[in-house]
């Protein structure tokens, strides 16, 4: 089985033993997860130096000894052209990033493998390792000594920046990562590749991917995703990401990404903007599902299933009444232990009230807090006693940690 | 009349915003091998090659605003793009053209170290490991960038060479004339040191690290007439420095006839200001100025070859996935901090020999970057104006005259 590296600029005869001319590049149409059967061959022809494309078809043999084709010359129906969406193995693959998505990496392509699948000749595996490299300077008799080790990635594991391979299997693959994961693929790829890929996710996984890169690279990335796609990943982001966002952002382009919510939301996000990072007021969320003392445990479950949607995580249940006043907390658990009839009022009874926190409150001071009563979200109220929003311990943690 | 104010104030700040690769990279020229090189041009061969300064200073704002375009438009460093637009073969070719000129400013960077300890008595032997040691911890476990500011205000310390010309009072008419008027001695003493003197302030890493510095500080088009103005300033600046450095040396130890043979001879230029801690002052500036560039220049060189062959890089990489990227930091500062170590070996020679090296090696990277630079697919319609085509090819063809020149004076036995 051969590489690319050992058919290009070979000679290509016909059946008669006439040259044709040089190959200069194989083609492929990408499928989803699938191996590409080689479609043309692109041949520098021998005399006028014209650039033709040999349906493969007409192929007989394909080895690092020759290349032939199956009919004379005259008989073969040569194209001077074709048709857009090809891939062209030597000019967009070779030499190209692409990112690895078992290995969640970004590599180069240093050569091809090439070989039968299914009867069909077609590109098995990206060469990433030291071999191609050599093989490719012609040198490869250095890497004999079993020194290097061959390392091929399967084609199908590998996602191309070049826009050309759009959502194929890979693309579900890529989203199916963890965004931490992904984020640094991100980190990893140059700019213009990067932020491509960021582009090409869903919405979702892109608001998880964005918010867990590096805030410098945030600042360049909001930039280059363009008002469109910042406005879709935006209504996938809970208000407190939308603030940590809006935080790293130079002045102009938080207000361009600003002006991208609605008033409703805006009006809360600024409260929050209001708040320096290491207090509570910084570090909480205001994405959390809230009942009313006087309802059942029947009722609040089915508001909790209502607001699920928009949450990040469900752990505990916030009692407010109509103004905003807080009641008190309590667990998923006694929710679902709890009998259906039973009132709110009277769980919050058996439940203890730990110090709720103020939105000025040091982040030292609120680890302490954390720490001693074993909270791992804990609510925070303004001087009236209104549920302004909720601290997690993850929220504290990577602001103790932040470059975890 | 507040809406002026506000306005100016807001250019400021955005000019501030895009401040460091222009005058980082212009700066981190005047490393141990300029100092050194500058110093040498001006003791043996007085004023008579400050035109050659003013074109290379013509020269260095052309090709560093090229990086910066380039990297502006492709968001890529060069070693991705020369990759990916002429195959593995021509980028070996560039990658290891690069790796020797830049061990060699390395070993220029250490031999810069050892000279400085050399003045206040500590020996190399102790001098140029433990520097190693602490550059090796500091890029692995500490912040390079704040490092390189240390070390970058440090390198204020050439202010020393201004005030000192002032002092001196040197015949400034002259030096003015020299800048406009060339004067050439075809022989090999004076080409080798011409090319140093190019080679030390238009470098192959430059070239590479303004465009990483550019794409990793995240610069878009519009941010290029502000960074296009902070490169020539940078450039402008810096061979301000050279120039007074060089007119210094040339009116100290040009005119009492000393040649350089020691780090110790060069401190005598700052005499005339700092009379008796001449020699401390200059050791300082070395040692800083050497620092400054044994930072940067293994992790520069290591940033391109994992860019270019797509090896995993950066320091948060672990052992195994970096191997490479950790192999050539370490390589480089080890080689080179070995071959300074070789006893008896003349420092100054092999400061300026460095600069040799880079001056000549500096054409095959520069072709690479300008015919990228006229590449319409990449460039769009960023690619070179005829002015930028000109200077490049025109620095290119003077160091290959230069070179050849040298080649044949040294056959011919003209020195």
């Amino acid at each position: 089985m051969p590489y690319l590296s050992h058919l290009l600029n070979r000679q290509v005869k016909d059946s008669s033993d006439e040259k044709v001319g040089k190959l200069q590049d194989i083609l492929v149409i990408p499928k989803s997860g699938e191996y590409p059967a080689l479609e043309f061959l692109a041949i520098l022809k021998a005399k006028s130096k014209d650039l033709i494309f040999i349906p493969y078809e007409y192929v007989e043999t394909i080895s690092r000894e020759e290349i032939t084709l199956k009919n004379l010359y005259n008989s073969v129906h040569v194209q001077e052209r074709v048709a857009e969406g090809l891939v062209y193995l030597k000019k967009d693959v070779l030499d190209q990033q692409i990112v690895d998505i078992a290995g969640v990496r970004v590599v180069r392509v240093n050569d091809l493998r090439i070989g039968v699948v299914n009867d069909q000749m077609s590109v098995l595996g990206i060469d990433v390792g030291m071999g191609g490299i050599l093989r490719r300077l012609g040198i490869d008799w250095l890497g004999k000594t079993g020194l290097l080790k061959v390392n091929l990635i399967d084609w199908r594991q590998t996602k191309f920046m070049h826009g050309l391979l759009k959502l194929d299997r890979a693309q579900q693959k890529l989203n199916k990562l963890h965004p931490a994961d992904l984020a640094n693929i991100v980190e990893d790829l140059n700019l213009r590749h990067g932020s491509k890929l960021v582009v090409s996710l869903d919405a979702d996984s892109a608001a998880r991917v964005l918010e867990e890169v590096d805030p410098n690279l945030q600042k360049v990335l909001v930039k280059y995703l363009g008002p469109e796609k910042v406005a879709e990943i935006l209504t996938k982001m809970t208000d407190s990401e939308i603030v940590d966002l809006v935080k790293v952002l130079p002045r102009n382009e938080a207000r361009l990404f600003l002006s991208q919510i609605k008033s409703g939301q805006l009006k809360k996000i600024e409260q929050l903007l209001s708040y320096p990072d290491n207090t509570a007021g910084g570090l909480m969320n205001v994405d959390f599902a809230t009942v009313r003392p006087g309802w059942t445990i029947q009722e609040a479950l089915k508001e909790v299933k209502n607001a699920s949607p928009k949450l990040r995580s469900v752990l505990y249940v916030y009692v407010t009444d109509e103004d905003g006043y807080y009641h008190g907390k309590f667990s998923l658990r006694w929710l679902v232990i709890s009998p259906p009839e039973m009132k709110i009022r009277d769980i919050l009874k058996h439940y203890p009230h730990p110090q709720p926190l103020h939105p000025h409150q040091k982040i030292k001071d609120i680890a302490a807090t954390m720490t001693k009563y074993n909270l791992l979200t804990a609510p925070v109220l303004d001087s009236k006693h209104r549920l302004l929003g909720i601290v997690t311990i993850d929220d504290v943690m990577s602001q103790l940690l932040p470059k975890a | 009349m507040q809406e002026k104010w506000r306005k100016l104030w807001l250019r400021i700040v955005f000019f501030v915003s895009v401040v460091g690769p222009g005058i980082i990279s212009a700066n981190a020229d005047n490393d141990a091998g300029g100092i050194t090189t500058y110093t040498y041009v001006g003791a043996h061969f007085g004023t008579k090659m400050l035109w050659v300064l003013l074109l290379v200073t013509i020269s260095l704002a052309v090709t560093q605003e090229m990086g910066v375009r380039l990297g502006i438009v492709t968001r890529q460093g060069l070693g991705g793009i020369i990759r990916e637009n002429f195959g593995i073969r021509w980028t070996t070719f560039a990658m290891v053209t690069m790796l020797v000129a830049n061990v060699g400013t390395v070993i220029a960077e250490f031999a810069g170290i050892a000279a400085a300890f050399s003045i206040i008595g500590v020996s190399k032997y102790i001098a140029v490991p433990l520097a190693g040691l602490i550059i090796w911890f500091i890029l692995y476990k500490g912040s390079f960038r704040t490092t390189q500011k240390i070390f970058l205000i440090f390198s204020a310390f050439y202010i020393v060479y201004i005030i000192n010309g002032f002092v001196i009072k040197p015949d400034f008419g002259q030096a003015v004339s020299s800048l406009f008027i060339p004067q050439i001695e075809w022989t090999s003493p004076f080409l080798l040191t011409m090319i140093a003197l190019i080679g030390t302030t238009i470098t192959p890493w430059g070239q590479f690290f303004i465009q990483s510095y550019v794409v990793d500080k995240g610069l878009a088009i519009k941010h290029y007439r502000a960074e296009r103005a902070e490169v020539f300033m940078g450039a402008f600046i810096t061979d301000i420095v050279s120039f007074f450095i060089i007119i210094c040396a040339a009116a100290t130890l040009y005119k009492f006839g000393i040649q350089i043979n020691d780090a110790g001879d060069a401190a005598i230029a700052l005499r005339p200001l700092a009379g008796g801690m001449a020699q401390l002052l200059f050791a300082f500036g070395l040692f800083s100025a050497s620092m400054l560039g044994a930072f940067i220049l293994p992790t520069t060189t290591a940033y391109a070859f994992c860019e270019a062959f797509g090896w995993e890089s950066g320091f948060n990489t672990t052992w195994k996935n970096g191997r490479a990227f950790y192999t050539i930091i370490l390589g480089t500062i080890i080689i080179s901090g070995l071959f300074v170590l070789i006893p008896h070996i003349p420092l100054v020679r092999v400061m300026i020999l460095s600069q040799d090296l880079n001056g000549i090696l500096l054409p095959f990277i520069l072709i690479f970057v300008v015919k990228i630079l006229n590449n319409k697919r990449i460039m769009g319609k960023h690619v070179n104006k005829p002015i930028g085509n000109i200077v490049s090819w025109l620095t290119i063809g003077g160091i290959i005259v230069a070179t050849v020149a040298l080649v044949i004076s040294s056959i011919l036995g003209l020195a």
